[in-house]
């Protein structure tokens, strides 16, 4: 009867070191993608981490075999269950190690799972069973304990559970066969009751992660974003991440606000119309960044536009754009359009390569934030830029923000002067933003702000245009340094204004 | 063998850790295993050839020409550029092994990089050649003889420039600071200060006493002595002890001059330092313009003005004056023909070393290789094409420069820094740099020549190695590597008052020098300056 136990213990040990490293697997495609490469490198980590595991297993007394199987597994209970819901934490809070962590799991959970089999054969040759029959017994239930699980992962336990709270199962069955073990073989062990207490505290802790999982992942989520996360992808260049409370859709690119739906409005009307009220001829215009579409679904209410290039680096970025359904219609199928024209490539070399000229050019690059960033702010690129817009046609710029981030507007503005361009600076207020700064830029002076529309606006109208044009005496022009790709001193600036505002 | 349990564990972390072979058994050999590797040693076997006296065939074409240039690499080109843009039109420019020498470049799939220098200094006020130059360009846009010229910014190296791995830590600028202790702070500070007061210092005869071109700087004797001590000795004379600043000038010797401190003289250690006075409207002190492939735009810019019929492969193998003309024989290395030049006035642009084997009587104009002639150094110039870049940390991303404390090879140089990118770009190439300082420049040739490019990548990849560990060996596709067994002269101590190279520099007849061996120290400046000057000789 005892033996049988031992032998049932078997069947579910194989099944948790198998559904572990199944888990770290699916964890590992979910999240870093190429899962042939993901699950190949960690099958393999995990097989020569359980080869350790059973040399190891030889340095354990005879007398001490049982004893050690129930602590191993208690120990694979509790890192094997709470394996899944560390990574997840780890990845949301920590990109970096995320790679290290996962490996330094498999290890130890193979190795700990390695150790299991050895140690309940010893178990039973201490039995006098005959050692053919053991080996025979043990790996039939071994392998089968393998097939059940590898045909409920996929089908029953991932789609039902998610991978946190599946591992957790698992980490919970593994407990139960170390208190069930250690009930059966009290008589056989100096202190069952160190076991019985052990293995209380490991359930109970599973126990109540596996209730909380869900909560714990959504938290360590909202931690971050402070909202529900309805889409996470990390694409080559960048980690984008789209939340939703209520009707408030909104994008984080690398953890930064990007909009929101609630008053992107403001922005990208304050973006684009200044520029196409005053540009009537235009048919031709091109958008730098913006993969997004919002500023491209402002540009596309003018009929008499003819032709939009979307230039923006991350393909990840404009394809979640044009096919998710609440994202579309927040931009109204803008990247769809047969006007529009989306290319993905970098700003720069796309500039350097062709040689269109457009009547309007809106640029909705990223912030200067690091040293690459801040080349797309640099005289250089503004003359490339400049080469790209017809003679009388305006290009407008977002600047940061003029009451925030004065240094780096009033930086970026002056480049933009010594780039050629004759510049009129605005700004306009974006509740998630705050005050937030434009700067139009002309191959001639002469641009007075538009006076009325003739499209329909939410936010602009005569007297918002008025005062987006005026710099009340908080956010006047200071005299900064124009933006040299030697110094960069525009990302020491953005670097410096920041980290005043934000505590 | 029997396995501990330790060493179980130590292997298969050590396995792990590697993710292969490679760091387990504690060498690089096996982190090549597969790579590309190529090697390239240009003008040896020509070189080697012209030593061997082998037999020439006799010409069977004769030219007549007005200036034969010999040599294209940075002087021989600035000649030729500065002759046709002042009106001569007989000119013919012998590219001889390489063109552009120490400014060549190539490419590694489908990217540009350097086979030599990487980078020019803002040119100083006395540079005017350099400046003539860069504004015909179009690389000083504006105001290109005042204090501050207006720079094409594209040219002007980006931030960041240059960072340096200490302790397994990255920190900004070359000069180690991580980890010193006060007084080597202090001697650091003392050094930097005594080096810029010399910037702006005349001597008796009123010239700068460090200038570059170097032949302008004074030749006041209380400063010139100098020469005559090691940049090393002089050091310890003036109390520099701290070793990281003494490892810093050390690593600038061979940066700049392929040889250490110990066997740089003090004069050109400090003029390293002291005559880079260059400005720019743009730019913060001590800029530098450097493009993906170096500075090989400068001499394609010098070669475009040249017409086809004004240039000719091959090298000059014989030059000898016979009367009022200077007979040179070029040989195509390809078909063994001798054209025979018979030229009214030759530029030798070529090493004074190789020159020694071409220019008959080199004795009779004041020269005896065997008493005059400078050390030469040899250098290592290898190109790794990159398919994906090694992570950086946050607070100091890639730099331009990238230089290890401690190590005796020169760091790595990226070359697509300058590119105006959102992103890092699919593919780049990084330079490392390795001038074998400190030996014997005749038993680092001897093993160079029979080195496999097996062998020269255990140099090339060190500081990679270093930095970045095995995930190096993962982002490599293809490596290139430039062996220059006598890239440049040293100038050892007394080389300012080298009786032979002021001879030829005093040259006025039918043959005329024009090479930066002439200074004695390998720098575009100098090599375009000896270049100006023939041809202003001759305009």
């Amino acid at each position: 009867m005892r033996d049988r136990l031992l032998i049932l213990s078997v069947f579910i040990v194989a099944s948790c070191g198998l559904a572990y490293e199944l888990i770290a697997g699916a964890l590992a495609s979910y999240l870093l993608g190429d899962s042939v490469l993901q699950f190949s490198s960690i099958i393999g980590t995990y097989l020569f981490a359980m080869g350790l595991g059973s040399h190891c297993s030889k340095y354990v007394k005879e007398e001490r075999a049982l004893g050690t199987f129930i602590d191993v597994e208690l120990l694979v209970g509790l890192i094997g269950g709470l394996s899944a819901l560390f990574l997840f934490l780890v990845f949301a809070w920590a990109n970096a190690p995320f790679r290290t962590v996962l490996y330094a799991l498999v290890l130890i959970c193979g190795a700990l799972v390695g150790m299991e089999i050895p140690l309940v054969m010893r178990v039973l040759n201490q039995r006098k069973t005959a050692f053919a029959d053991i080996v025979s017994r043990v790996l039939t239930f071994d392998y089968m304990g393998a097939l059940a699980v590898s045909l409920l992962f996929p089908l029953v336990l991932a789609p039902k559970l998610g991978l946190a709270r599946t591992a957790l199962l698992f980490g919970l069955l593994n407990v139960g066969v170390a208190l069930w073990t250690a009930r059966v073989f009290r008589h056989e062990l100096k202190n069952p009751l160190h076991f019985y207490l052990r293995g209380g505290i490991v359930l109970m802790l599973l126990a109540g992660s596996f209730v909380a999982a869900e909560r714990l992942t959504a938290w360590s989520e909202k931690a971050i974003y402070g909202d529900e996360i309805i889409h996470a992808q990390t694409s080559p260049y960048q980690r984008l991440v789209l939340t939703k409370w209520q009707d408030d859709l909104r994008l984080y690119i690398n953890g930064n606000l990007q909009f929101s739906s609630r008053d992107e409005y403001r922005y990208h009307e304050a973006l684009v119309h200044p520029v196409l009220e005053k540009t009537p001829w235009a048919k031709r215009v091109l958008v730098l960044g913006g993969g997004d579409g919002l500023a491209m679904r402002e540009i596309l209410r003018y009929p008499q536009i003819e032709h939009i290039t979307l230039v923006d680096l991350d393909p990840a970025m404009t394809t979640l754009f044009s096919t998710s359904a609440p994202l579309v219609a927040l931009n109204k199928g803008a990247l769809k359009d047969k006007r529009a024209h989306v290319v993905n490539e970098d700003a720069g070399q796309w500039l350097e390569k062709n040689n269109g000229v457009f009547d309007a050019i809106i640029i909705d690059f990223p912030d200067p934030s690091n040293f690459a960033l801040g080349k797309l702010y640099s005289v250089p690129m503004f003359r490339l830029v400049n080469r790209h817009l017809a003679q009388n046609g305006l290009m407008v710029v977002q600047s940061t923000s003029p009451m925030h981030a004065p240094r780096s507007y009033w930086s970026i503005n002056k480049t933009l002067e010594e780039a050629g361009f004759v510049t009129t600076p605005y700004h306009a207020y974006v509740p998630s933003f705050g005050e937030w700064g434009f700067i139009i830029g002309a191959k001639q002076a002469g641009y007075t702000p538009p006076t009325a529309y003739r499209l329909p606006m939410k936010f602009l109208d005569t007297e918002s245009t008025r005062q987006m044009f005026f710099f009340p005496p908080d956010m006047q022009k200071i005299e900064v340094e124009a933006n040299r790709l030697n110094n960069q001193s525009l990302v020491h600036y953005f670097e410096q204004d920041w980290s005043r505002v934000l505590r | 063998m029997e396995l501990t349990r330790r060493k179980v564990l130590q292997l298969g972390l050590g396995l792990l850790a590697g993710g292969g072979a490679g760091m387990a058994l504690g060498g690089c050999k096996l982190l090549q295993l597969g790579l590309n590797i190529k090697g390239y040693w240009p003008g040896m076997l020509e070189g080697h050839w012209l030593r061997g006296h082998t037999q020439l065939p006799a010409p069977s074409v004769e030219r007549k020409v007005g200036v034969a240039i010999l040599g294209g690499g940075a002087a021989g080109l600035f000649a030729a550029w500065k002759l046709v843009r002042g009106g001569r039109k007989d000119v013919l420019l012998v590219d001889g092994p390489e063109f552009g020498g120490n400014c060549a470049a190539g490419a590694l799939g489908g990217l540009a990089h350097p086979r030599g220098a990487h980078y020019l200094p803002l040119p100083s006020l006395e540079s005017r050649h350099v400046r003539e130059l860069l504004a015909d360009m179009g690389v000083i846009e504006r105001d290109a003889f005042t204090a501050k010229p207006y720079f094409d910014e594209r040219v002007l190296v980006h931030a960041p420039e240059e960072r340096l791995w200490v302790d397994g830590r990255w920190q900004e600028g070359l000069m180690p600071r991580t980890g010193m202790d006060a007084d080597e702070l202090k001697q650091q500070q003392r050094f930097l200060d005594f080096v810029a007061g010399l910037r702006d210092k005349t001597g008796s005869d009123g010239r700068r006493v460090f200038a570059i071109p170097l032949v302008l700087s004074s030749t006041d004797p209380q400063w010139r002595a100098l020469d005559q001590l090691s940049f090393a000795q002089w050091l310890k004379r003036e109390g520099y002890t701290a070793p990281g600043l003494l490892w810093y000038l050390d690593y600038a010797c061979r940066d700049d001059y392929g040889a250490g401190s110990a066997q740089t003289s003090a004069w050109a250690g400090l003029h390293y330092f002291a005559s880079r006075g260059g400005h720019a409207a743009n730019a913060e002190e001590g800029a530098i313009l450097t493009w993906p492939d170096g500075i090989n735009p400068l001499v394609r810019h010098l070669a475009s003005v040249l017409a086809p019929a004004q240039r000719m492969g091959g090298m000059a193998v014989k030059a000898t004056e016979v009367g009022k003309v200077v007979h040179v024989d070029v040989l195509d290395v390809v078909s063994r023909k001798v054209t025979r030049l018979v030229a009214e006035q030759v530029i030798c642009a070529m090493p004074l070393h190789v020159a020694a084997h071409v220019v008959s009587g080199l004795r009779d104009f004041g020269y005896d290789p065997a008493q005059h002639a400078l050390p030469h150094a040899a250098w290592q110039v290898s190109n790794f094409l990159i398919d994906r870049f090694p992570d950086e940390p946050k607070d100091h991303p890639l730099a331009w420069d990238n230089v290890v404390y401690g190590s005796n090879s020169l760091g790595f140089v990226n070359s697509t820094h300058q590119l105006i990118r959102q992103y890092k770009p699919a593919h780049s190439v990084f330079t490392a740099y390795h001038a074998f300082a400190n030996e014997d420049p005749r038993a680092v040739r001897a093993r160079l020549e029979h080195a496999s490019a097996d062998d020269l990548y255990d140099v090339a990849a060190q500081d990679l190695h270093a930095v970045y560990g095995w995930r190096w060996r993962q982002a490599v596709q293809q490596v290139e590597i430039t062996v220059r067994g006598h890239a440049m002269s040293t100038p050892a101590p007394g080389f300012l008052g080298n009786a032979g190279l002021a001879a030829l520099r005093a040259l006025d007849g039918r043959i005329r020098f024009a090479h930066a061996d002439l200074s004695g120290l390998s720098v575009f400046e100098e090599a375009s300056w000896w270049g100006n000057q023939a041809a202003e000789a001759l305009l």
